[in-house]
């Protein structure tokens, strides 16, 4: 699936204009006239987000919410007619890439969506590789998982053997298994492999 | 207001080309037009003195010279009376020497005619410095008792001396003196009010009054010239009748100082007091019979006794007329000043409106810049491009266009107007407000409204004064607490717009209070808003009122009569 840019407007002229901006500067356009109609469709597409602070119904922040809920990641780049700190602050706490005044010079905008897009990018990569790792840690026994937190910590096999009550000769079979599960060849892979997924699941506990 | 004759202006104006004389100081070019205006007016004057003399006295009995000077001396700066006494002589040497008086008598005729001028302005300028305008009771009376009153009485002494001294007179000195200050009062009393009322008022009033005015002004001057004529200038057969005839003009110089202002009435009572004098002059109407001194006496005292309250009323009609006239003023512009404090507070909403139209120009534009730039450019994706910055463009005038009538400060003009419609302009204004404070506004409007008859501009203010109190007042609220009823329905021979929001409501002891000025809630306002707004619906006879569950909002209803009921606002 092609990245895109939605765009969420309620007034049609500025919205037309925002597509045929981003559309001249080379990005794929999706435009939705409210935020209703954007939220029926969000889910996991590539690309990012451009909307107007403030529209009837729902405001931009809320929209921002609502795609939080959704486990939308999109970036989310707010346009808006009036310049107020507090809801600038609020909007870029909330975690959106870029807040631009009214009107909007175009090639800020254009330099806002390019990083909004590659951002996304980059965190697609990211999410990507973690899943990969996440699965194939799935994939591995109840020992062999005994073994990797041994080994990630540092330990030898004969101090595991120990700990697990077993041979040290088993241990070896159950680790060199368990490397080739979690696809890497070293141990440095492992425990890269091991802080990316620990840190995440840290990251998203609370 | 603000109106001078030629004259005065002339007299006013500096002029560079100053000539600096030995010893009377500074001659100002701009001086000697009037200064020659003033020499044949006293020409004219002192004919007309002459004209009306009862022989074979030779006090006139009335002396319009020495009214003409001290007006002109009035009117002119202090540093210039120099000229204009200097330029009163060879008036009075040509007007005077063609009637065989000795040249003693005359040259002393001249010495207690510019005495009593001098006296006259003097203390009229002591007492009222600059210019004297006869348009406050405080002006006319000093003008009445220092110019008309005063200055004639002591002037009066020295003339009557100089009289017995070349010997021209025969009668006895205290006679001369009660002659001479019967004669040049009524003068002062009504030839120098006429100059200077018309000075002040007349020349700018003539250009403004519109035609219904002249033609009324006509009416009456035909009407007291007949009535004065049959008053004073028939042959009187039936002295029986008389007393009544006195009163004859009275209801036309009421009209006159009710209508016309002091420069009408001035002119009326000159008409009533020329067309007796010419009758009497001439032996016809009621002063005639006993000696010529009597005659002349009983004269004077009768115009006397009615130019001064006239005058006088017309002056403090004419002085309240300007005072509320002010008060209507400062009412207006406070009405407008208001409005603008609260065009301030939409500041915020009108720049989000314009900003709208304001990105669709400029996004297109660059769009457009880009398509051409890549080559890749398809003319009816330029055309389409070209057709939304029109739009935009027409949009952004729309919005200004919507508000220049608030920034303006007229009178208020009334026109048929429908509510609804007002409603709308007014949703117009304040939409880029309600976006940016998430304020819903539903509105209920009823179809087939009577027409109201108000100012629109006014109106229009009156209800956003309602739309932004309900907005601030939900301001703390959350969404669903954002909502603003506007409901319009026709109402007993009117129209009732009422407006219905959900913030805190008032408190039931505040009520009264909310329509007071400088009342106010809000941090930022002027609490002016309510206040003003009751008096603008009051204005166009109608009534603002509210009413409030605490804690479940209020609701502010204004009703407007139908049609030209207005109109009396």
């Amino acid at each position: 699936m092609q990245a895109c840019v939605s765009v969420v407007d309620d007034d049609a002229l500025v919205l037309r204009s925002l597509d045929r901006l981003l559309s001249s500067a080379g990005f794929a356009v999706r435009t939705f006239p409210s935020p209703q109609a954007f939220l029926a469709q969000a889910g996991g597409d590539p690309g990012c987000v451009v909307i107007d602070l403030s529209m009837p119904g729902l405001s931009g922040l809320e929209v921002q919410q609502a795609l939080a809920r959704l486990a939308d990641a999109r970036p989310v780049v707010f346009i808006s007619g009036r310049g107020d700190v507090a809801s600038s602050v609020e909007a870029m706490k909330a975690g959106a890439v870029d807040f631009l005044l009214k009107p909007v010079e175009g090639e800020k905008l254009v330099a806002a969506v390019r990083s909004a897009m590659e951002k996304d990018r980059v965190a697609r990569v990211v999410r990507e590789e973690l899943s990969l790792i996440g699965g194939r840690l799935a994939e591995l026994t109840p020992r062999e998982r005994e073994v990797l937190a041994g080994v990630v910590e540092g330990k030898l096999n004969k101090q595991i053997a120990a700990e697990l009550g077993t041979a040290e000769k088993t241990v070896k079979v159950h680790r060199a298994r368990m490397m080739r599960k979690m696809g890497v060849a070293s141990l440095a892979g492992l425990v890269r492999a091991w802080t990316a997924i620990r840190d995440t699941s840290a990251a998203s506990a609370p | 207001m603000d109106s001078h004759s030629g004259y005065e202006r002339s007299i006013r104006a500096v002029s560079a080309a100053g000539v600096r004389t030995p010893w009377l100081g500074r001659l100002e070019a701009s001086w000697v037009a009037p200064a020659v205006m003033l020499a044949v007016g006293y020409y004219l004057a002192a004919r007309i003195g002459f004209a009306f003399t009862l022989q074979p006295h030779p006090i006139s009995t009335l002396w319009p010279p020495n009214a003409l000077l001290m007006a002109a001396l009035l009117l002119a700066p202090t540093r210039a009376w120099w000229l204009l006494l200097a330029a009163a002589l060879p008036a009075h040497l040509l007007a005077e020497l063609q009637s065989g008086v000795p040249t003693a008598m005359v040259l002393g005729w001249y010495a207690s005619n510019c005495s009593e001028a001098l006296i006259g302005a003097s203390l009229v300028r002591a007492l009222v410095p600059g210019t004297l305008r006869l348009d406050s009771f405080r002006n006319a009376g000093t003008f009445l008792l220092c110019g008309g009153l005063v200055a004639p009485l002591l002037s009066s002494f020295l003339d009557a001396a100089l009289v017995r001294l070349i010997g021209w007179g025969q009668g006895d000195y205290l006679d001369l003196v009660r002659m001479r200050v019967f004669s040049n009062v009524l003068a002062e009393l009504t030839v120098a009010p006429l100059i200077l009322t018309w000075a002040a008022f007349g020349v700018a009033g003539l250009r403004e009054a519109p035609l219904h005015r002249y033609l009324e002004a006509v009416a009456l001057f035909l009407g007291l010239a007949a009535v004065s004529l049959v008053a004073f200038d028939l042959p009187l057969d039936n002295a029986s009748t008389a007393p009544a005839l006195f009163y004859a003009p009275l209801p036309f110089l009421l009209w006159a100082a009710v209508r016309l202002g002091p420069a009408g009435t001035a002119s009326a009572i000159a008409l009533v007091v020329v067309l007796t004098i010419w009758g009497a002059v001439h032996g016809l109407g009621p002063f005639t019979g006993g000696s010529p001194q009597q005659t002349a006496r009983d004269m004077q005292l009768f115009l006397t006794v009615v130019s001064v309250p006239m005058l006088l009323l017309a002056v403090v009609l004419e002085e309240r007329s300007r005072v509320a006239h002010l008060a209507s003023e400062q009412r207006l512009q406070l009405t407008h000043l208001s409005r603008v404090a609260m065009l301030g507070q939409l500041a915020g909403g009108i720049a989000h409106e314009l900003n709208q139209p304001l990105t669709v120009i400029l996004s297109n534009a660059q769009a457009a810049q880009r398509f051409i730039a890549s080559r890749n450019v398809d003319p009816d994706e330029l055309a389409d491009i070209l057709r939304d910055i029109i739009s935009a463009d027409q949009r952004a005038g729309e919005v200004i266009r919507r508000l220049r009538p608030l920034f303006r400060r007229d009178e208020a003009q009334f026109e048929p107007l429908d509510a609804n419609e007002v409603v709308q302009e007014v949703l117009g204004i304040v939409r880029g407000d309600l976006v940016m404070r998430g304020v819903e506004v539903v509105t209920q409007l009823a179809a087939a409204l009577p027409q109201l008859e108000g100012d629109r501009v006014e109106l229009q203010q009156v209800m956003l004064n309602l739309v932004l109190n309900a907005c601030e007042a939900m301001s703390a609220g959350a969404g669903e607490d954002r909502r603003l009823t506007i409901r319009t329905r026709a109402d007993e021979g009117g129209v009732q717009v009422s407006f219905a929001d959900r913030g805190h409501g008032f408190a039931a002891e505040h009520y009264d209070r909310l329509f007071q000025p400088f009342f106010t809630t809000k941090a930022q306002g002027l609490g002016l808003g309510l206040s003003i707004s009751r008096s603008i619906v009051t204005a166009h006879g109608g009534r603002l009122w509210g009413s409030s569950t605490r804690g479940e909002g209020a609701s502010f209803h204004i009703f407007l009569p139908a049609g030209r009921a207005g109109a009396a606002g």
